[in-house]
């Protein structure tokens, strides 16, 4: 073992933490523990015999990995469908979202639209709990959108796209200001002076530049509506279910019978999160907090 | 160009909210009739007269406080343990983050997955680590266990957005008051609490209100992993009013308690989100 110098805060201590080396990977193989353990299982649920499933004590290592799970969900559970609305949901949401967003924030940030008040109107938005309008949702989608203008929305995918629009809007609305008020003024300035309209110079030198934002408001919003469960389970039921409500499925209706195909879900469902927790690495503060904390 | 996204949130969100004054006042009930009888301010009353309602904000108001507090330390732990740089770092930086992006329903699942008694292996493991005789909890009905199993599991998920707030704020602080704290004598532990803490402090206060306006409408960890079970033990607010407006399709006095909900809320929020708009005196 090699012994280590308790001063300074150079070696030994982590700056400032007073945290000492042994303590300090402690934490991190303890925390590391705790954050696989259940990743770890559905892991293996997902890949085990059926006589597995239940044995006692139970099964670490599973001696016959098979795909069943996969293959049965996939196909015989909706899953593939519960995967085809949600990235069309999703993608479409996002899409919206961005594109709406990205303009009103450049207003609010450029023209100071409707003063400070109306940035922070949306910001507000985000503060509201989904269960307050939950109901008055429901009853519109249901019932009164069909009445009075004779659409349906209730379980459509277009039903679902306006509400996540709206929920992620908040989101890439803020972000966007925020990016928006960092970059000088003067480029855009210099492009109108050279003849550009105003849409030009969003287009040609603000959009490219804030490119970055763009990135993760747009991963922001995907990864909302792609985990979104309380209302895609309440305003679908057959045409517009997305993965997380037919995930849930079949831990309600089947009672234990459908681990394999559970965890098999959950782990398709985790490959977005993989490839977005990786993309988002840089942005991931500001996105979290909105901008409050730069990272 | 800021019109479509204002007309949208007005539509989908300002909207309902104004068109569920309505709803508020009236019986809307589909298991009943439907004609909607105005009955003043009897949706209140229906909730405020419901011990399970009572004891729903309770349990809201102790599992967020708990599951932020745990949270917290947890993630300021683990940005301490992970400041400096180190083999490795990068992979487990990408694995932190990771459980921030899952669905919160998923995360139930996992975790039910992981504790329900036959399949899981947490008993297995709770014998293995503790002494004495072999453990059998079941850990979402045994006494404090269901609470304990849902500030686990969304510990599991949001114990990253802490450190990943906390890692920044951290990484922000120079060098050189460090460095002017070692030139003036102090021990690690002493520039810990009085260089890294008070400098840390309004990050922490930012983290600490966003992860906290969002708990108290924990409802999709509750939904996959105890069902509020046993009985109504874990109903949350949020809970509980899905429970009232889409099981017993009481609309009404479903309504009528996500306003009072809402209502405070947004005070508490706005209270929260203004303290951290003053600045914090160093």
């Amino acid at each position: 073992m090699r012994s280590r110098s308790n001063h300074g805060g150079s070696t030994g201590v982590v700056r400032g933490s007073g945290v000492g080396s042994w303590t300090r990977w402690l934490i991190i193989v303890a925390y590391f523990t705790f954050l696989i353990l259940p990743l770890y299982w559905a892991l293996v649920t997902a890949f085990k015999p059926q006589e597995d499933l239940l044995a006692q004590p139970p099964v670490w290592f599973p001696r016959d990995p098979t795909l069943s799970h996969f293959g049965s969900a996939l196909h015989r559970l909706e899953g593939l469908d519960g995967i085809k609305n949600s990235l069309i949901i999703a993608s479409a949401s996002t899409v919206v979202s961005v594109v709406v967003g990205t303009a009103a924030a450049f207003s609010l940030a450029r023209f100071a639209t409707g003063g400070k008040h109306l940035a922070f109107w949306f910001l507000s938005q985000r503060l509201l709990p989904p269960v307050a309008i939950i109901i008055p949702v429901f009853l519109l989608y249901s019932r009164y959108s069909r009445e009075w203008l004779g659409v349906q929305l209730i379980d459509t995918h277009v039903g679902l796209i306006l509400l996540y629009t709206v929920f992620s809007l908040p989101w890439t609305v803020w972000m966007m200001y925020s990016y928006f008020r960092q970059m000088p003024p003067e480029l855009e300035h210099a492009a109108l002076v050279d003849g550009c309209s105003h849409w030009q110079a969003l287009w040609k030198i603000a959009i490219p530049l804030a490119a970055p934002g763009i990135v993760s408001a747009a991963a922001f919003a995907f990864i909302f509506a792609w985990t979104e469960f309380l209302f895609a389970f309440l305003l679908t039921s057959s045409d517009a279910k997305t993965l997380p409500v037919v995930l849930v499925g079949y831990i309600g209706l089947f009672q234990g019978n459908l681990w394999g195909e559970t965890a098999a879900m959950t782990l398709i469902s985790l490959i977005p999160a993989l490839l977005l927790g990786i993309l988002l690495q840089r942005h991931l503060v500001r996105g979290l907090t909105m901008g409050a904390v730069q990272g | 160009m800021v019109w479509p996204a204002v007309s949208l949130v007005l539509l989908l969100s300002v909207f309902p909210l104004v068109f569920s004054l309505w709803v508020l006042f009236v019986e809307y009930d589909f298991s009943v009739s439907n004609d909607h009888p105005w009955v003043g301010l009897d949706n209140f009353n229906d909730n405020l007269i419901d011990p399970v309602w009572w004891n729903s904000v309770k349990v809201t108001a102790i599992l967020a406080l708990s599951a932020v507090a745990v949270e917290f330390i947890l993630g300021l732990l683990l940005a301490l343990a992970m400041l400096r740089p180190f083999r490795g770092r990068r992979i487990l930086m990408v694995l932190v983050v990771l459980p921030l992006f899952i669905s919160p329903v998923v995360v139930g699942g996992f975790w039910d997955l992981f504790l329900r008694q036959p399949i899981g292996p947490a008993n297995q493991i709770a014998t293995w680590v503790l002494p004495g005789g072999p453990v059998t909890t079941n850990f979402t009905e045994d006494g404090l266990w269901p609470y304990i199993s849902v500030v686990m599991a969304d510990a599991w998920q949001w114990t990253p957005f802490m450190f990943v707030v906390m890692l920044a704020g951290l990484s922000a602080i120079p060098n050189d008051v460090y460095e002017a704290a070692d030139i003036d004598g102090a021990k690690p532990r002493q520039s810990f609490f009085f260089v890294t803490l008070p400098l840390l402090l309004p990050i922490m206060l930012v983290a600490i209100t966003f992860r906290f306006i969002d708990a108290v409408k924990l409802f999709d960890i509750i939904y996959t992993l105890t069902r509020g079970g046993p009985g109504t033990q874990t109903y949350t607010t949020s809970y509980y009013l899905y429970y009232q407006g889409f099981e017993r399709f009481h609309l009404g006095q479903g309504t009528a308690g996500a306003w009072m909900f809402m209502i405070v809320l947004s005070v508490i929020s706005f209270w929260l989100v203004r303290r951290l708009l003053t600045p914090v005196e160093a």
